[in-house]
């Protein structure tokens, strides 16, 4: 959350997480470079510059994977959701070891000319035009500086100062990266990799972030939100429809997402997009008061839309009345952080 | 080519560098209070402008301007995820494809061809 900016706002679960995080990159390298060189079978003996570079490669390839299955995951199934809480680590991380790989490639194929490496890289292949032999090492160039971006701007400020949807729009550049790098590997190393594991790795990896991700679309179509109904004030639920302490969400003509809770016998309504990274708070549960984002924790008085003190985060508010059974929301958000009086149910009024 | 190409990425570096120097010096103070004395996280913070300096620029401008919060900051990019998604699953598997036919020893038995000629030819 806000207040003073640190470097990074440490707590017991980003240490687990990172830990898990560094044990596994350290074993995939150990694995790579002490264990498995026989099972990867390279027909020419190598030397140990390009089995790094190989190590770290295919290290950051694995990683990138995992981190473009988590969001689907998250979304086919809630238990996936600690695995989102951490991912801009995870995110940093991946760049810092792409980078080890891009060091590894340009320190030992492009070191012994007099041409500087990175021109060498830029200059060595220009067959554009053709699949076989394309110059896939501009592939992951591109991959390289999008995934540095990325994690240049993971920083908290940048979310603040960039605001979410920027920001947002900033890091869909993970998907063309993705993409990027799958063709980096697809007409590299695949063209000349003869082990069925490592090919099953490469190609198997990739299928699984597509078969996630088209089936998080079609999950996302079948569990819509409701759409919010009328002229002025909107129809978003029913009475009977409401739990103590959780939330209905409803879309407002807008295409922006409300959610109304129930909390102590009262209704109150909120944005659905937390001030961070557009968290679906109405997906979050009330506890004294306050709704905590699923995916990030942070929280939110939801009759005020103020984050508790010291804390400074607010969301818009939104007017609720009663019409019979039916609740209803004035479309038009409230500023950020507006306190609206809560609505009592019937039964729970006086 | 390249080394044009290497020539303006070092320009555009070196203009990030003195937008760095300015905004985390100045103008970080003046648009976010959370900044305000704080300064460890600062370091931090200079690749990204490095990267990004136009950006930055533009935000800067615009929260001296216009203020910090807008409404837009509510409107989460939702539809992009299809699109974007989508997009990528064809991209690799059209990628994916082209890599494993221009494999040379794919389906089998296929000599291998020479491409270029090599140096000793």
């Amino acid at each position: 959350m806000s207040v003073k900016y640190i470097p990074v706002q440490w707590n017991p679960n980003k240490w687990f997480y990172d830990g898990i995080m560094l044990v596994g990159v350290f074993v995939f390298l150990w694995v790579f470079l002490e264990i498995a060189p026989g099972v990867l079978s390279h027909e020419r003996p190598i030397n140990p510059q390009i089995h790094n570079a190989r190590a770290f490669g295919a290290c950051a390839f694995v990683m990138l994977t995992i981190i473009l299955c988590i969001g689907p995951l998250a979304r086919l199934d809630r238990r996936f959701l600690p695995l989102l809480y951490n991912r801009r680590h995870f995110g940093v991380m991946t760049a810092a070891v792409a980078l080890t790989h891009a060091n590894y490639v340009l320190g030992w194929y492009f070191a012994f000319s007099h041409i500087p490496p990175l021109e060498g890289l830029l200059s060595a292949n220009q067959s554009y035009f053709q699949v076989a032999g394309f110059p896939f090492e501009l592939l992951g160039l591109f991959s390289l500086i999008c995934l540095l971006l990325l994690a240049v701007t993971s920083h908290d400020f940048w979310l603040k100062f960039l605001t979410a949807p920027v920001w947002k729009r900033i890091h869909f550049l993970i998907y063309p990266a993705y993409a990027a790098l799958v063709g980096h590997v697809a007409l590299g190393i695949l063209q000349d990799q003869q082990t069925h594991m490592v090919s099953a790795l490469f190609i198997g990896g990739p299928v699984l972030v597509c078969v996630l991700h088209l089936l998080a679309v079609v999950h996302g179509r079948v569990k819509a939100d409701r759409i919010a109904k009328g002229h002025g004030w909107l129809a978003v639920a029913n009475v009977a429809e409401m739990q103590e302490g959780r939330a209905k969400i409803a879309r407002l003509p807008d295409g922006n997402r409300v959610a109304v809770f129930l909390h102590e016998g009262k209704l109150s309504a909120i944005s659905n997009a937390c001030a961070h990274q557009n968290g679906p708070l109405g997906e979050g549960r009330i506890v004294d008061c306050l709704v905590t984002c699923p995916w990030h924790g942070f929280q939110y008085d939801v009759r005020t839309g103020q984050s508790p003190a010291p804390f400074t985060e607010r969301v818009p508010t939104f007017a609720v009345r009663l019409n019979g059974k039916i609740i209803e929301v004035d479309p038009t958000p409230n500023p950020p952080g507006t306190p609206v009086k809560p609505v009592p149910l019937p039964e729970a009024a006086p | 080519m390249a080394a044009t190409l290497v020539l303006l990425g070092k320009i555009w570096l070196w203009a990030g560098a003195a937008v760095a120097a300015v905004f985390l010096t100045f103008g970080l103070d003046r648009i976010d209070e959370d900044a305000q004395e704080a300064y460890v996280f600062r370091p931090l913070l200079i690749p990204g402008v490095l990267m990004i300096w136009p950006l930055v620029l533009w935000r800067w401008w615009h929260i001296e301007r216009h203020g910090d919060i807008t409404m837009a900051r509510y409107s989460p990019v939702r539809s992009a995820h299809t699109a974007a998604a989508v997009a990528m699953s064809i991209a690799i598997i059209l990628v994916l494809s082209f890599g494993w036919n221009a494999r040379q020893d794919w389906p089998g038995d296929v000599a291998p061809v020479q491409m270029t000629k090599g140096s000793d030819e």
